[in-house]
Formats: structure tokens, C-alpha cells, sequence
């Protein structure tokens, strides 16, 4: 088991990703970002991801497709969901899809972190 | 998201904490019921430490988390009880202790009391918790009472560090009144106004306070950069301008199954018209709910 987990994040929003990369980094992941889905969607087949973490509402691919394909490409990699316009049916559809995690903009980073270490504390107990 | 709700055995805060289901099911938030006691009257049982049973508080919050839980169910929810199993969990600094827990399946919901003065309690709760958004209920009208007091729910509004909505009564929401008069928004509280609009299938119209029938020029600019960013996502948008020494009978006279939205800033217009807490002023002002943005 490799101890660098690459994380991969696609949001529409600049400022999110601005925001994440830093974080993420910091705590020793390495970190993509995106805001175009179509730009994430052809990375997804050329790079194996351990944590994905994706917007829903975005032009052309919206969340819900990526993670669909996240999952068929590598059933193993956890997926958190973020979203600034949650409704009930979205959050039911991303549990059934087996979402890792669902935030709810805003979020402060600190808790986005506290997942994804989670998240990976779960992959490495998984490869233990 | 994590969302603090600060209640008490009071009707207002049933209504408050249905708000809070409805956002939390929306969103996975992390939720805490936080229960303020003035300190005599949490008793605890002689030489044990424990809270007597038979005290009114606590009865009422175990029926708020039943109530919180039922609404989510058990399929298909983050909150539903997962295993039990142990963990060390932390007491204070320093000090943890090994505990049979059953936590959510992805999101915790806690209930908690403090006994004490119940601003400064719920002010440390939301600072301790990083607290995205303080929910609670008060007295509808032009009151606004907590417990019998005016001034909690004033308090929390003014002081608090995070977004708070005021719920004033059950009732629906069809638009969300967001008053600029600044060019200072947070980020945070974009997001708010999208998630509350989302959750209430609401209209949002931006009201730009003019003074003397001139605004700023970047307070303008940011005006319509934020109706921009909310078309941008499909909400429905309107934008128009009030002069802010009327702000106060508009907020009497217009609202009505309105959610109130006020951005509180360094550089608030409202700052220099009215008093340091004209937010509190307007909370008891306003007959329907208000969101306090930060």
C-alpha cells in the first residue's frame, strides 16, 4: 500500500478548489484539481484515485454521473459528495450510490478534512 | 455543514427544531440540540452526578432527538444508530474516558446541556462545535422572546460568529428578502442563501439600502454581481432598491411568509443609522423568521 493517497477534487467553483488543494496538501495527500467535469472525467481513466471529492451541480457532467463512473472505474475509491444546493432526493441518491461522505456548503475546512481522513483511515484498514 | 440548535421546552422551539430537520435531511449536517438550564435548576442525583430524571429539560430533549431521528428514518439515513462498539471519548483537556457509544451510520447527532447564562452558553457551544448556523425558536410577532426573556435571541444575533436563523413560527417560506448594504459578502453566506432557497423552493429578491437615493458604488457593483451569481445556479432572482431610513416599517408592513436575510458586515450602512445592536432591533421587529449571515 503506497503511503501518499492521491485525492482527486472537481468543483466548478475556482474558489473551492483554491481552497481544498492547500488543505489537502498539507495534510500529505496529493491533490488534483478541477473545475472543468469533462477535464476530471477523461482523468479518472488515466489515473487511479483513492478519494474523489465532487460538486454536484456543474455544467455538462453533473456530480451524480461522475460518481456513477468514479465507482465503475474503481469501485474502491471513496467518494464525498459537496454540494451548495442540497435537497432530500440528492442526498438519498448519493447513499444508494455509496457516497463516503455528503457536505453541505459551507462547510469550514476543518471538516472537510476530519472526512477525509476518515476516508483514508478507512482505505488503509482496508489494505492492512 | 454543522448546525447548532439551541432550544427549550418552549412551543417556538418545536417549530425551530422542525426547521432544523428539514435542513438537516437536506443536507447531512451535523446537528447538536443544545439545552440551556439556568444553573439552580439542573439538579443532579446526590453523590452520582447524574441529572434526576424527572427534570422537565432533559424529558423534552430525549423527545426532540426521537422526533429528529423518526423524521429520518431508518433506511437510507446518515443518522440512523449504527453498532455499538467502544471509544475513548474526551471529558475535558486532558482527561478521556472509555465509553459504550452508538454513533450514525455517517453523521452524529448530539444532545447536550449546559447549565449558565444561556447567551454566553450557546455562544461557547456554536465557538467550541465551529458552528456553521445557530437555529432557535422564538415568540412570534413583534416580540421575540426566549424563555420569557427578550433578550437571548437579540444576543445570539448580534454576538454570534456564525450565520443564525431566528424561527419565529411555523410557517412557510416562498421568498428570501436578502438586504445588502455592503460590499462585503462572505462566501459562506451565499452558500446559505442557496442551500435555505433550495430547502424552501423559495424566490430570492435582493433589496440594495440606498441612502438619500444613492448607494455606493461597489456596495452596487456587488449587488449585481450576486444576482449574476444566483442566476447563474438557476434560482429565481429580483432585484430593487429601498432607502434605508425606511427600512424599518418595511420590515413591519411588507413581510410576510418571508424569510428575512440581513448580511451583517464591518462596513454595514445600518451601522451608522441605527445602534450597535440594530440587528437584535430588527430580529424583534420582524413578524416572520430572520437568517443573520456572517
Amino acid at each position: 500500500m503506497k503511503d501518499q493517497l492521491k485525492i482527486l477534487v472537481l468543483d466548478d467553483e475556482p474558489i473551492v478548489c483554491k481552497r481544498l488543494k492547500p488543505a489537502l496538501e498539507k495534510l500529505g495527500y496529493e491533490v488534483d484539481t478541477f473545475i472543468q467535469s469533462v477535464e476530471a472525467m477523461h482523468q479518472i481513466h488515466q489515473t487511479s484515485y483513492d478519494i474523489v471529492i465532487t460538486d454536484l451541480k456543474m455544467k455538462e457532467i453533473d456530480g451524480m454521473r461522475f460518481l456513477e463512473e468514479v465507482k465503475k472505474q474503481r469501485p474502491q475509491t471513496e467518494v464525498i459528495v459537496i454540494t451548495g444546493f442540497a435537497t432530500m432526493e440528492t442526498a438519498k441518491q448519493s447513499f444508494r450510490k455509496g457516497v463516503f461522505d455528503f457536505i453541505a456548503k459551507p462547510f469550514k475546512l476543518s471538516e472537510i478534512q476530519e472526512v477525509v481522513n476518515r476516508a483514508a483511515a478507512k482505505i488503509k484498514g482496508a489494505a492492512a | 455543514m454543522k448546525i447548532l440548535f439551541a432550544g427549550d421546552e418552549h412551543p417556538y422551539s418545536a417549530f425551530a427544531l422542525q426547521e432544523v430537520i428539514r435542513l438537516a435531511l437536506n443536507t447531512w449536517a451535523d446537528v447538536t440540540l443544545l439545552a440551556v438550564s439556568p444553573a439552580p435548576a439542573v439538579r443532579e442525583l446526590p453523590g452520582y452526578g447524574a441529572l434526576a430524571p424527572d427534570q422537565p429539560l432533559p424529558r423534552v430533549f430525549n423527545h426532540y432527538r426521537e422526533t429528529f431521528l423518526k423524521a429520518a428514518g431508518e433506511e437510507e439515513s446518515p443518522y440512523a444508530p449504527e453498532k455499538w462498539q467502544y471509544e475513548w471519548v474526551p471529558l475535558k483537556t486532558g482527561v478521556w474516558e472509555e465509553m459504550l457509544v452508538k454513533r450514525g451510520l455517517k453523521k452524529d447527532l448530539k444532545v447536550r446541556l449546559r447549565a449558565g447564562n444561556a447567551v454566553q452558553e450557546i455562544l461557547a457551544e456554536a465557538h467550541n462545535e465551529e458552528s456553521d448556523l445557530i437555529v432557535l425558536g422564538c415568540t412570534g410577532g413583534g416580540q421575540c422572546l426566549w424563555q420569557g426573556a427578550t433578550p437571548v435571541p437579540q444576543r445570539v444575533v448580534n454576538d454570534a460568529g456564525c450565520s443564525v436563523l431566528l424561527v419565529k413560527e411555523e410557517q412557510s417560506i416562498n421568498r428570501i428578502l436578502a438586504c445588502l448594504d455592503q460590499s462585503y459578502i462572505s462566501q459562506d453566506s451565499l452558500e446559505m442563501v442557496n442551500q435555505m432557497a433550495t430547502l424552501h423552493g423559495a424566490q430570492l429578491e435582493l433589496i440594495g439600502l440606498s441612502a438619500e437615493g444613492g448607494m455606493k458604488k461597489d456596495v452596487y457593483r456587488r449587488l449585481i454581481e450576486i444576482g449574476d451569481y444566483y442566476e447563474d445556479r438557476q434560482i429565481k432572482v429580483s432585484t430593487r432598491l429601498t432607502e434605508i431610513a425606511e427600512f424599518e416599517s418595511f420590515i413591519d408592513q411588507e413581510l410576510k411568509q418571508d424569510l428575512l436575510a440581513l448580511w451583517m458586515g464591518k462596513k454595514s450602512l445600518l451601522d451608522r443609522f441605527f445602534p450597535r445592536d440594530w440587528a437584535g432591533r430588527f430580529v424583534s421587529k420582524c413578524q416572520t423568521s430572520v437568517l443573520v449571515m456572517r
